[in-house]
């Protein structure tokens, strides 16, 4: 456990000083921010407001995962970092459960950040203290949560680039296989068709489990089995990822 | 004591092109087959204070230390230190390794590395005095709160020794540390090694340099193409005669014999 949080620590500590971390948050913060003018001059409704910011940091979110999934653990690897730590009495699952974290804890970060200014534009704008925003990032954070596990699994098999595009594609497919699964029965697709877009929707992560930006934007509270559904879900898919990546891990020769 | 038991390693099949025919083309067609021999039968037991491993790039020498800290697996037999698995987390609280071309945490200074290092040891974190210690012995005491990514290849060397001793090991491994040092960080280098040896330390050591081999070691493994051909004193090898021409008729013999 202390190897863990110490790789945490460290892991942390170096991505929030990398300019690419820094400069996205800086432009996360600057179009939260610029919301607020918007709303002066074009959006003039809260509404449409709260939609942007949200969708905005969704965005920022997802980019600074994507970034940091993809690179931080498959570098230390690569590079041989990693002989540093894994040549003391440290074990893989270790060394990959604390990048993991660490990511998390630097996503969290950025999250709880945007959230910040979320709200005061959203205050700022007339809005008051807006909780159901604060959820909606909160299960975006979730997202990010499985997004990372899913890119560090993908990065013990394949390079950097590749697990780029894996993880793309993981992230497109989460958001529309449930619609594909609705249009299927709608339109009454069925036979193997119909099965085999059941095999997709229970392969690929269902990502919209997280959006509940719809509700924050209008103000209706979400019913709260959604959000211990969407948790118990996040927690099972990252255990599942993470198992599966360490078991890689292990195996594979550095 | 550091012992080696009919380690073999074998490294994955080798997909990428089909070999051609006939005897002549034999190791080709094994490889693709089975994969690559890296390391051949290898059996060996190490108790002298400095021991230099020497080979041609390639010969299997990075293999070993690698397998020796885990970082791979042998196909078959077992390494062990003071008879306990080499891998084993308690043997390695009592060693220490640096790489060959170590690559750090580029935004981490000196000491914040040294001290990351540290903080991975059950014996919880060590003192700043004593990982300055490590610093101001390796030489890079001055550039300690400088971000590694600003140091010279040399200091680079340096820290990557420093960080080999944080655990105070008693078995040192080091693979090429003498690469890219100037002469004076070499004479430095050589320097805490015997230091150390005198301190009642082991070290292993992986070269490709003859002459910090005869300088600092007491004995001497030779490996060609992962088969370990010569073990023992320096002095027994050379027999009078340079290091350089012993190991070039060495590989050339087993070369000839096969």
């Amino acid at each position: 456990m202390k190897n863990i949080f110490t790789i945490l620590r460290n892991t942390v500590k170096l991505e929030v000083r990398d300019k690419i971390w820094i400069a996205l948050l800086a432009f996360g913060i600057g179009y939260v921010v610029i919301m607020l003018f918007l709303s002066d001059l074009v959006l003039r409704e809260l509404p449409m407001v709260k939609a942007f910011a949200l969708l905005g940091i969704y965005f920022f979110n997802a980019v600074m995962a994507l970034f940091l999934g993809t690179t931080s653990f498959y570098r230390d690897v690569e590079r041989k970092t990693a002989y540093f730590v894994l040549s003391k009495p440290v074990s893989r699952a270790q060394f990959l459960l604390g990048k993991f974290f660490g990511l998390c804890a630097v996503v969290f970060l950025t999250s709880v950040t945007l959230a910040a200014a979320y709200l005061a534009v959203v205050a700022l704008a007339g809005g008051g203290f807006d909780a159901m925003g604060l959820l909606a990032i909160l299960m975006q954070f979730l997202e990010m949560a499985l997004f990372l596990a899913f890119a560090i699994f993908v990065s013990t098999f394949s390079s950097s680039l590749l697990s780029v595009m894996y993880t793309s594609v993981i992230f497109f497919l989460g958001h529309v296989i449930s619609s594909l699964v609705d249009d299927a029965r709608k339109i009454g697709i069925t036979g193997i068709r119909y099965a085999l877009v059941n095999v997709l929707y229970y392969l690929f992560p269902n990502l919209e489990k997280f959006n509940i930006r719809d509700f924050a934007v209008h103000n209706i509270a979400a019913p709260w089995a959604s959000f211990g559904y969407a948790l118990a879900y996040a927690l099972a898919y990252i255990i599942l990822l993470l198992f599966a990546a360490i078991w890689i891990f292990e195996k594979k020769e550095i | 004591m550091l012992s080696f038991s009919r380690v073999t390693k074998i490294y994955g099949k080798q997909k990428k092109r089909r070999p051609a025919e006939g005897p002549r083309f034999r190791r080709e067609a094994n490889e693709a087959r089975f994969g690559r021999l890296a390391v051949d039968d290898f059996s060996l037991d190490i108790d002298t204070p400095i021991f230099g491993f020497l080979g041609q790039n390639g010969a299997g020498k990075t293999t070993i230390i690698k397998m020796i800290m885990g970082l791979l697996a042998p196909t078959s037999g077992t390494i062990m230190i003071d008879g306990t698995t080499s891998w084993d987390e308690v043997s390695k609280r009592k060693t220490g390794f640096m790489p060959e071309t170590p690559y750090f945490y580029e935004r981490m200074t000196g000491m914040e590395f040294l001290r990351f290092c540290s903080e991975l040891f059950p014996v919880g974190r060590v003192r700043d005095e004593f990982l300055s210690g490590l610093l101001k012995k390796a030489g890079i005491y001055e550039a300690r709160d400088y971000e590694i990514r600003t140091y010279s290849k040399g200091m680079r060397q340096r820290l990557g020794f420093a960080q080999a001793l944080v655990n105070d090991p008693q078995y040192l491994f080091l693979d090429e540390p003498l690469d890219g040092l100037d002469p004076i960080g070499r004479h430095d280098l050589k320097r805490s090694m015997l230091t150390l040896k005198a301190e009642g330390r082991k070290i292993f050591l992986n070269t490709h340099i003859l002459y910090d081999v005869e300088e600092i070691c007491d004995e001497v493994g030779v490996i060609h193409e992962g088969k370990l051909l010569y073990a023992g004193r320096v002095k027994d090898f050379c027999a009078g005669r340079p290091l350089e021409e012993r190991f070039v008729e060495t590989v050339k013999e087993y070369n000839r014999k096969k």
